[in-house]
């Protein structure tokens, strides 16, 4: 199988920024596939990204033009020829992705891997759209992509040895461990984070303490970087919900969404992107109602 | 007999060959941007035909095997084959506390590098095996010999290299000082005690190695028994982004105070400290510039920099009782005069005096001390290629004179 080094990414939302990035910093080329609202802004979010390593001296000067100089934005689909690795981070909506991809099937080379980082549809349903089942697997990236350390790998019995293998090494390139899983809906991260994050929000419905109070114990009490609130504001409630809603067909109501996340969705508080979810966040997605403030406040 | 010296680093390879009836450069190059569409090529022989080009390199692995190919270029190589290449001399960044002196690398030697080794220098290791493996594959008929920039060190005493933490870290993973820049000290030790018309074994010499990474060496009796850098090359003097020394308690209070992890503190202290920390510019012409602008930070920097070299100077002459002569090399130490004066003006204690004309020479290497100087003070240029080149030849010619 041919060396990867040029990938091409669909969708430019958090998953495909982040993607994009980590790729681009281990020195992959990549072409960002914008589509939909807000795409016009990866360019300058990734840029904002990399400034904020860059004032947390995780990067230098140099090296943050050398990872942007790696990153192409196209809406071009055409341009999917050049690619040796296709990822999928698009919405979670199988008629959407099936559509893609069939296009992209038809673009790309016949020996090209395809990843789906799907968190609730599985490599098995989509597989059946596609000329090339074998080189469909599962690789579900975990945001923020460029801090988490692990993928869950996921494949159907199509999948072949070596598009496994390959995937294998292209994520170990990029700094994680891929972990193989048994393909199914939400797989572990995200069947586990919508769990927390619902118990964490029937708890606020219940006025057993305050978001920030419930954050805070969740915090201390794992050694956790984020709680389940600020993780749901930074995937966007929305997501949440509709992840919850696929998992309840599934499994049942173990997965019936807390009314407070219904209603956040109607009221249009997604989280960061909207400024406001459980928490206030500005224009470059910092918390403004700091936990410590709150806290002294008290 | 030809000696091929390689030096691959993070994404560059430099080459030299050398005709070693003579010590004579036939060829040399680099090749950098390794892992780009427009990595660079630079390639000179002995006749100084030169060739520049921009390629895709992606890999060592290539670049290795596009340095070979210039070497047997008609146009601008400089041997007709590759078998006239009687050994290759890898420069390796780690030794750990396995390879004390140069080895003929065989298998296991390798395997070793690969799984215990690469960890300690996870920036360079990589590349200098890659150099290694890529050089068996193409010649295999061919000696391949390492050569650690550690060795040289591998001599200090057990005080002068463990740290005073709980020992059982030292036993568990081997968490000690092992120094670097080996290969440079031991040359300047040699050309130091050449030029004195003294044998090394009866000298006291501190070396000086003042380049883009800095580090001193005491060296007593021609083998080092303290040098400034430690576990990592991160450890010792201010340099051009690394921090040197600090208190590592202060790194657990800007982890809390400024909410980052510890990947972080790893590249602020190796990218964004030394010179460029203080004074925003991490080349030291770019500071001495600052400083003859009188530009407060600049000045600054400077003044940290020089500070801290004195500091080890007197400590190494304390460790040692003594010392008979300095030597300045690299980059900074051999273009920097007024550095090295204010060095030596400080040290007058020790009786240390340079005459100041000297000092302003630029040449290969020159004494700097005045005639009633009790320590002789030198200037050397480096060249660790020819030690490398040196010991690459020994172990092939042992090879030879065995199986004769």
């Amino acid at each position: 199988m041919e060396k990867i080094r040029r990938i091409a990414i669909l969708g430019s939302g958090r998953l495909g920024r982040g993607i994009a990035e980590n790729a681009a910093t281990k020195g992959y080329d990549v072409t960002l596939f914008a589509q939909g609202a807000g795409s016009q802004n990866a360019p300058y979010r990734i840029e904002r990204s990399l400034d904020k390593k860059l004032e947390k001296w995780a990067i230098t000067e140099g090296e943050k033009r050398v990872i942007l100089s790696h990153i192409n934005y196209s809406t071009d689909l055409k341009k999917l020829v050049d690619a040796d690795l296709v990822i999928e981070a698009t919405i979670d909506h199988l008629y959407t992705k099936q559509e893609l991809l069939r296009t992209a099937d038809r673009l790309c080379g016949p020996n090209v891997i395809f990843l789906l980082t799907s968190a609730t549809l599985c490599v098995s349903e989509i597989a059946l759209s596609l000329s090339r089942p074998n080189l469909l697997v599962g690789a579900r990236f975990i945001p923020p992509v460029v801090d988490t350390t692990v993928v869950e790998l996921s494949f159907s019995s199509d999948t072949s040895k070596d598009a496994i293998n390959t995937t294998k090494e292209f994520i170990n390139n990029l700094g994680k461990k891929p972990i193989l899983v048994q393909e199914s809906p939400g797989l572990v991260n995200p069947r586990t984070l919508v769990t927390l994050i619902n118990e964490a929000a029937y708890l606020l419905d219940e006025g057993v303490s305050s978001a920030e109070a419930i954050e805070m114990i969740i915090i201390g009490s794992w050694s956790m970087q984020q709680g389940p609130f600020e993780m749901a504001d930074r995937m966007g409630i929305d997501i949440i919900l509709n992840w919850m809603e696929q998992l309840q067909q599934v499994y049942g109501d173990r997965y019936m969404p807390a009314p407070i996340i219904r209603r956040y969705v109607q009221q249009g508080r997604l989280g960061v992107k909207t400024g406001i979810g459980f928490f206030r966040y500005n224009e470059d997605g910092q918390r403004i109602d700091n936990l410590d403030n709150k806290q002294e406040e008290n | 007999m030809k000696i091929l010296v390689l030096n691959c680093g993070s994404s560059s390879l430099k080459y030299k060959l050398y005709d070693m009836e003579d010590e004579s450069v036939l060829a040399d190059g680099k090749i950098e941007r390794i892992g780009h569409e427009n990595a660079q090529i630079t390639h000179q022989s002995l006749d100084h035909s030169q060739i520049d080009k921009t390629t895709p390199i992606f890999e060592h692995t290539v670049a290795v095997v596009e340095c070979l190919n210039l070497l047997v270029d008609p146009e601008y190589g400089v041997i007709s084959d590759l078998n006239e290449i009687t050994g290759v001399g890898h420069r390796v960044l780690h030794g750990g506390e396995y390879f004390k002196k140069s080895v003929l690398v065989t298998d296991s030697d390798l395997a070793y590098m690969d799984n215990k080794l690469k960890e300690l220098g996870p920036l360079h290791m990589p590349a200098n095996i890659m150099g290694i493996k890529a050089c068996q594959d193409i010649m295999p008929q061919t000696p391949q010999v390492a050569v650690f920039d550690t060795a040289f060190h591998s001599t200090m005493p057990k005080r002068a290299y463990l740290y005073a933490i709980p020992y059982v870290l030292y036993e568990r993973h081997r968490v000690r000082k092992y120094g670097f820049h080996g290969t440079s000290h031991k040359y300047i030790a040699g050309r130091v005690a050449d030029l004195i018309g003294e044998d090394v074994t009866k000298l006291k010499i501190i070396s000086c190695h003042l380049g883009n990474g800095a580090s001193l060496a005491a060296i007593e009796g021609g083998i080092s028994v303290d040098t400034s850098m430690g576990f990592t090359p991160l450890e010792g003097l201010m340099m051009g982004t690394r921090s040197g020394d600090i208190d590592p308690a202060a790194l657990y209070y800007i982890m809390k105070k400024e909410n980052i992890p510890m990947a972080n503190i790893n590249t602020m202290l190796n990218k964004h400290s030394g010179l460029y920390g203080i004074a925003g510019v991490g080349d030291m012409r770019d500071v001495q510039k600052g400083v003859n602008e009188k530009k407060p930070m600049h000045t600054l920097a400077y003044e940290m920099y020089e500070y801290r070299i004195r500091k080890f100077i007197g400590s190494y002459i304390a460790a040692m009782n003594g010392v008979d002569a300095i030597a300045f090399t690299a980059g900074i130490g051999e273009n920097t005069p007024r550095l090295r004066e204010i060095i030596c003006d400080n040290l007058s204690f020790f009786g240390i005096s340079i005459d100041k004309q000297l000092n302003q020479q630029r040449k290969k290497e020159f004494e700097i001390s005045a005639p009633d100087s009790r320590v002789k003070v030198y200037v050397i240029s480096t060249d660790e290629e020819v030690i490398i080149a040196r010991d690459t030849l020994q172990l092939v010619a042992n090879v030879h004179s065995q199986s004769n």
